[in-house]
């Protein structure tokens, strides 16, 4: 059964407890934090910082304000590009949600970061053997039947780990049961073929303004590691293609220019009888 | 013939300015590649969690490539369409194709994060990824062009039963090169299907593998033609100006070609084309600048019948193809990213520091190598 994780970012209060049990558990270094335009801490994601909250006020009318807070981590999807793109198979998709990454295999290329549809692996730029690093969904945890870190450590139940099946049903039955309260879709449900993260928001992804950050909305439903599949199911037939055709056209040519040499030996020859 | 090699050129072995500067960028280098090896890539280069890949990716390994396609489609002209009248270009192209492929390995070695993993791809198999095709395509193509090479080695030391040994698998050789070539040349392309959406619309096509097939074969004839020109300019030699004016014909064929696979594809796809930006700049240059500009100048008999010309229209088209890996691969995110990003001064000599070496080597080769038409004893595959 795959593992899920519902984020309902309307309980979430912003406490980033679950930024902490996150770096306790994976043994992160702490780092010392700055102010800036807005309440996040960290800025962004990066190699010792699998998961963070985004901090979001959107005015409203009447000079009104309300504050969004996202948890932003890997969405681990179900087809991952990241897992598709690899040359050397270091990240891999789990039967039970977590995609995992073999620190073993990994030579370092690059490419997941390129691909990833939501930009989540990030390198360790510090380290002069650096590898890649993104939340792994404690798949260690999930492996001995705990909940992740960061679920465990919510207060607010705003991270509801569960079966993935289950935790739709029950988005789903959230939206319906309070319409004014949630934006009618559940991010990952379907984004991009599925992913093990699934949120629910009080308004769209767009309206937050978070397109850049994470959260595209113009992503489709298809997962994206089909468009680099597609080209690999073609190789086998443009190089049976290419070598026949090469092979072919030596020989053809070959035989043209010795025939074309022939003729006009023997018309030579014919002027001079 | 081979004592004749041996003293062939004016100036051979001699610490001339422009060796000498090489030599001084390919030391700094060195010293820099090192650096980067001990300290790390944080720390040498401006790569960062948005751009992951910069300078190194765009020039060493897609423009690189995209420039060493000479080999395969000389190749493929002399032995596959048997056009034998370019053969004396065939060894400097093939000479200057193993060494792209060597400087492709090279930069490839520095931008790894684990640089002595690079043979993990052999072994560790990934069939569903476009870039573990690319790994086996290079490697395997830069073992072709490295037996080509030793072949002429052979010939420098006068092993001629092994090289007539060698010269019955030539079929062998060119068809695999050629079948290599064609798989990853537009396999570097197909690398970026999987990311249109941090794409500008400009680049994000779907026909993407084609297109760099393609100007991959424009980047490889240019090099041909740069190649003669430069080199019949250093070693003071007669330009084969009657050949290249030929061959410059078929670089225009494959520009006129190029440019109406780019243009159709912008249509089908309803890419905005008319807009005035930084990305749009690119563009344009390199579609009207380096892909149309070369192709009317070719056109012209008098631009093919004179070296200044040639000159010009190779160069261009050549620096074309490199504008468009850096395009798709740079430029192309201008757009997405909310940082932007200029290569470090340890990034941009350690590129020179590749040129140097492969011209380097490329100098040296010739000087000790059968490479060119004078010196070959008989046989020329």
């Amino acid at each position: 059964m795959s593992k899920a994780m519902l984020i309902d970012t309307t309980r979430c209060i912003g406490c980033r407890a679950c930024q902490v049990a996150c770096k306790s558990w994976h043994n992160l270094p702490g780092e010392r934090t700055e102010f800036s335009d807005t309440w996040t801490n960290p800025k962004f994601l990066d190699s010792n910082n699998y998961t963070r909250i985004i901090f979001k006020e959107i005015d409203k009318p009447g000079g009104q304000l309300s504050w969004h807070f996202i948890s932003r981590r890997c969405m681990h999807c179900n087809d991952p590009a990241c897992a598709s793109v690899c040359p050397v198979g270091a990240l891999q998709k789990l039967e039970n949600g977590p995609v995992v990454y073999d620190d073993a295999r990994c030579i370092g290329c690059r490419y997941c970061m390129m691909a990833c549809p939501f930009q989540v692996p990030k390198f360790e730029w510090g380290s002069a053997v650096p590898l890649v690093r993104k939340c792994d969904f404690c798949a260690d945890r999930i492996a001995i039947n705990l909940a992740p870190s960061c679920a465990t450590a919510c207060p607010s139940e705003a991270l509801l780990f569960g079966d993935r099946n289950a935790l739709l049903k029950e988005a789903h039955r959230r939206i319906g049961a309070h319409p004014a309260k949630y934006y009618p879709e559940v991010y990952g449900e379907k984004t991009v073929g599925g992913t093990s993260k699934l949120y629910l928001t009080a308004v769209s992804f767009d309206e937050l303004g978070l397109t850049h950050q994470g959260f595209r909305t113009d992503l489709g439903n298809i997962p994206y590691g089909i468009y680099g599949r597609e080209w690999m199911s073609k190789v086998p037939w443009i190089a049976l293609t290419v070598g026949g055709l090469a092979v072919g056209l030596h020989y053809f040519n070959q035989r043209r220019a010795e025939v074309q040499s022939q003729k006009s030996q023997e018309s030579q020859e014919g002027k001079e009888d | 013939m081979a004592e004749k090699v041996e003293k062939w050129y004016p100036g051979e072995g001699k610490l001339t300015p422009a060796r000498t500067i090489l030599y001084v960028i390919l030391m700094v280098g060195i010293i820099s590649a090192a650096a980067r090896l001990f300290l790390g890539l944080g720390a040498t280069t401006n790569l960062n969690d948005a751009y992951p890949w910069g300078l190194w990716i765009s020039f060493d390994v897609l423009s690189g490539v995209a420039l060493a396609a000479g080999g395969f489609t000389m190749a493929a002209a002399i032995y596959i369409f048997n056009l034998k009248k370019f053969e004396p270009l065939l060894r400097p192209a093939k000479l200057s194709a193993f060494l792209g492929y060597l400087v492709f390995v090279v930069g490839l070695f520095f931008d790894l994060g684990q640089p002595w993993r690079i043979w993990h791809p052999m072994v560790m198999w990934n069939p569903h990824s476009v870039l573990f095709e690319v790994s086996w395509c290079v490697m395997l193509y830069t073992t072709v062009l490295g037996i080509d090479i030793f072949i002429f080695a052979l010939e420098r030391w006068k092993k001629y039963e092994w090289v007539a040994f060698l010269r019955n698998l030539y079929l062998v050789l060119v068809v695999a090169g050629v079948m290599l070539s064609t798989l990853h040349q537009s396999s570097l392309g197909a690398l970026f299907l999987l990311m249109p959406e941090k794409m500008s619309d400009l680049w994000a096509s779907r026909a993407i593998g084609p297109l760099f097939f393609c100007s991959a074969v424009i980047g490889g004839m240019s090099v041909v033609i740069l190649e003669s020109l430069i080199s019949s300019w250093a070693y003071k030699r007669q330009a084969e100006l009657k050949l290249l004016s030929s061959f410059s014909k078929g670089l225009g064929i494959a520009l006129l070609v190029y440019f109406a696979m780019k243009v159709t594809d912008l249509y089908a796809r309803g890419a905005t084309v008319w807009v005035l930006d930084k990305a749009h700049f690119f563009f344009y240059l390199e579609l009207f600048g380096t892909v149309a500009l070369p192709a009317i100048l070719l056109s012209f008999s008098e631009v093919r019948h004179s070296i200044k010309g040639l000159y010009w229209a190779a160069g261009l088209s050549a620096f074309g193809v490199v504008l468009n890996r850096f395009n798709v691969s740079l430029t192309s995110y201008g757009g997405y990213r909310q940082f932007s990003y200029f290569p470090s001064f340890i990034e941009i000599i350690v590129t020179l520091s590749l040129i140097a070496g492969g011209i380097l080597i490329f100098d040296w080769g010739t000087r000790y190598l059968p490479i060119y038409k004078s010196e070959l004893s008989g046989g020329t595959h």
